[in-house]
């Protein structure tokens, strides 16, 4: 039954302080196995208790630590709303490291959800908490309950309720987009232009820089996610594209062609200087900084073909971290600095999202779809990335490549997804 | 076999000489005024088949039809100017098509161009950005090199926003890997 990862050889740990206590989860370790957990139908009114268990098991299967047990296989089948002294060992026996109940209402317009999450070897309650929301709410609750439980399990902070921007093709135009991470929540931002790209969150996600040709040229913008307003960031003859933002959210780099070939600036967003960082007869762009901002990665072909580079912010040292494969595309940190993912054209022709040590060591290609995966970006806690696919989809894995969930509906072609820092 | 051919070629030549030369009432006579040497004339006149070319008749009205500039430029935007995989160094055939396209604009000089850098769909989104403002710059370049104005020229890049042909294959592909030539007007 335990779902064994010999993959990779790397372990990451994350050091978590919850509450005090310092709890350690392995989560790459060859022995480590995914936390089964048992979870029956929610109790209540079925609409919405369906509608509630389906959005908790979606947010099960994109967490990369947990793995709902087949619910065919339960002792007690649903809907089930407590876990009464005495039938802990059945859920035991069935293989579950944690059992979750849960009871809806319906209450007024919206509804409440009474949500009880037991330990089974410890018999602890590691949730035990009525959820209230109005009624267009229901995917902000289970993802706040599912945090909670993420929390309160192994102390890993929950990304659940994080969000992702992405673009949205229905076929004539391309729009900013914003969703939770399991895909639910989805929101069109109109009104930006027709097409419209590269989206990148401020760090502290109030904003998101974008390209839009609406004035007919690809020129960048930043739009503030509560109030809607745009502002023109940079709108140079030629190229204004890939822009991100610095750790301190006060600067944005991006790519320019106006001085001649593409190469990478920044401009800061108090003073609105713009400097240049790379200066280069090639091709330069993607930038990406290290969280401490002291590095900035990029892809440049100066040497041939497109390859990952990495900037010392401080010095003018440049330095190649790709040699394996002749294509290798947009680069991202990952949160603790510990990564880099990026698009890399692997040896069956597709391309796949590979990682990469900031000292160029410990190249790894992630299986994906194996069908073209672009666009990597790391999850807030740096366990998960988010990509497109060819497929017009956008895919979760976790940085071992073990876990694969499709969290887009197909409602539209989905590209250039950006996780929330 | 090879001579007849010949034989063929040169009068299919004398035949458009005789066009261009738009009159032509008695052309046989005119045939003769070109004069080729005379081993190769006398036979294009035993080459009956080839006879029913009715030169005469197109002689009657003469008028070469002038495209309007409307249908110029219609055929100048109509022809892109393509690229290798990943590349945007100009091939001997989009620097043909690119003198053919400088030679319109000099003779049109109020009209402007924008180039429009497209690339195909393999590549990554941000990087195939790059390179369309690549392709277009080459194709810039190349007609400033030949005389062109550059404040008459501009360039944009899609990337891979604007593939010509949907379909995922080899043919697909290396009609998206292109430049495309709008006129802007003046």
């Amino acid at each position: 039954m335990k779902q064994k990862f010999y993959m990779l050889t790397i372990v990451v740990i994350i050091a978590i302080i919850v509450g005090g206590a310092k709890i350690h989860v392995n989560i790459t370790s060859p022995g480590f196995s995914k936390l089964k957990v048992a979870m029956p139908m929610f109790s209540g009114p079925s609409d919405v208790s369906l509608r509630l268990w389906k959005l908790a098991k979606k947010d099960i299967e994109i967490s990369g630590v947990f793995e709902l047990i087949d619910p065919g296989t339960y002792l007690h089948q649903g809907p089930v709303s407590d876990i009464p002294t005495g039938t802990l060992k059945d859920w035991d026996l069935i293989g579950a490291d944690f059992v979750m109940v849960g009871k809806a209402d319906k209450k007024g317009n919206g509804l409440t959800l009474k949500v009880t999450v037991v330990e089974t070897s410890t018999a602890d309650k590691v949730l035990d908490k009525t959820y209230i929301c109005e009624s267009d709410n229901q995917p902000k609750m289970v993802h706040s309950l599912m945090d909670d439980f993420l929390e309160g399990s192994i102390g890993l902070k929950g990304i659940f309720s994080t969000k992702l921007a992405c673009i949205a093709d229905n076929g004539s135009s391309k729009q900013l987009y914003t969703c939770f991470p399991d895909g639910s929540g989805g929101c069109l931002f109109n009104g930006l232009g027709k097409l419209v790209l590269d989206p990148a969150w401020s760090p502290d996600a109030s904003k998101i820089a974008f390209v839009s040709y609406k004035r007919g040229n690809p020129d960048i913008y930043v739009v503030d996610i509560k109030t809607k307003s745009t502002r023109l960031v940079s709108s140079f003859p030629g190229l204004n594209t890939t822009p991100c933002f610095s750790p301190d959210g006060r600067h944005i780099a991006f790519t320019l062609s106006k001085d001649g070939t593409p190469d990478i600036y920044i401009k800061s967003l108090d003073t609105n200087k713009i400097s240049r960082l790379t200066n280069n007869w090639a091709t330069d762009t993607s930038p990406c900084f290290s969280p401490d901002g002291r590095e900035m990665v990029f892809c440049s072909n100066r040497g041939g073909s497109p390859q990952i580079y990495l900037k010392e912010m401080s010095t003018a040292n440049v330095t190649r971290l790709t040699f394996k494969g002749s294509y290798n595309t947009e680069p991202v940190f990952s949160p603790r600095g510990d990564w880099i993912a990026f698009s890399h054209l692997a040896a069956d022709g597709h391309f796949h999202i590979a990682m990469i040590r900031p000292d160029g060591t410990d190249m790894v290609v992630l299986k994906g779809t194996a069908k073209g995966d672009e666009s990597p970006s790391f999850s807030p806690d740096g366990r998960l990335l988010v990509f497109a696919s060819s497929d017009g989809n956008l895919y979760i894995t976790d940085i071992t490549g073990n876990t694969l969930v499709r969290i887009t509906d197909g409602k539209y072609i989905y590209s250039e997804p950006s996780w929330q820092d | 076999m090879k001579s007849y051919v010949r034989r063929i070629g040169t009068l299919v030549s004398i035949v458009g000489i005789l066009f261009f030369v738009g009159c032509a009432k008695k052309p046989v006579e005119q045939v003769k005024e070109v004069s080729p040497p005379k081993q190769e004339v006398a036979p294009v006149q035993e080459v009956k088949p080839v006879q029913p070319v009715e030169v005469p008749k197109v002689e009657k009205k003469p008028e070469v039809k002038v495209p309007s500039l409307a249908d110029q430029i219609k055929e100048f935007e109509s022809v892109d100017i393509h690229f290798d995989f990943d590349r945007f160094n100009l091939k001997p055939e989009a620097r043909k098509i690119l003198a053919e396209k400088a030679s319109f604009l000099k003779a049109h000089p109020g009209l402007k161009v924008r180039i429009e850098g497209n690339c195909d769909e393999r590549g990554t989104r941000e990087y195939n950005l790059a390179l369309g403002e690549r392709r277009a710059k080459a194709a810039m370049d190349y007609l400033v090199f030949l005389g062109i104005n550059p404040e008459r020229i501009s360039t944009i890049s899609y990337g891979e926003e604007r593939p010509l042909d949907p379909r995922h294959c080899e043919e697909a592909w290396s009609k998206n890997r292109r430049d495309h030539f709008v006129i802007i007007g003046e």
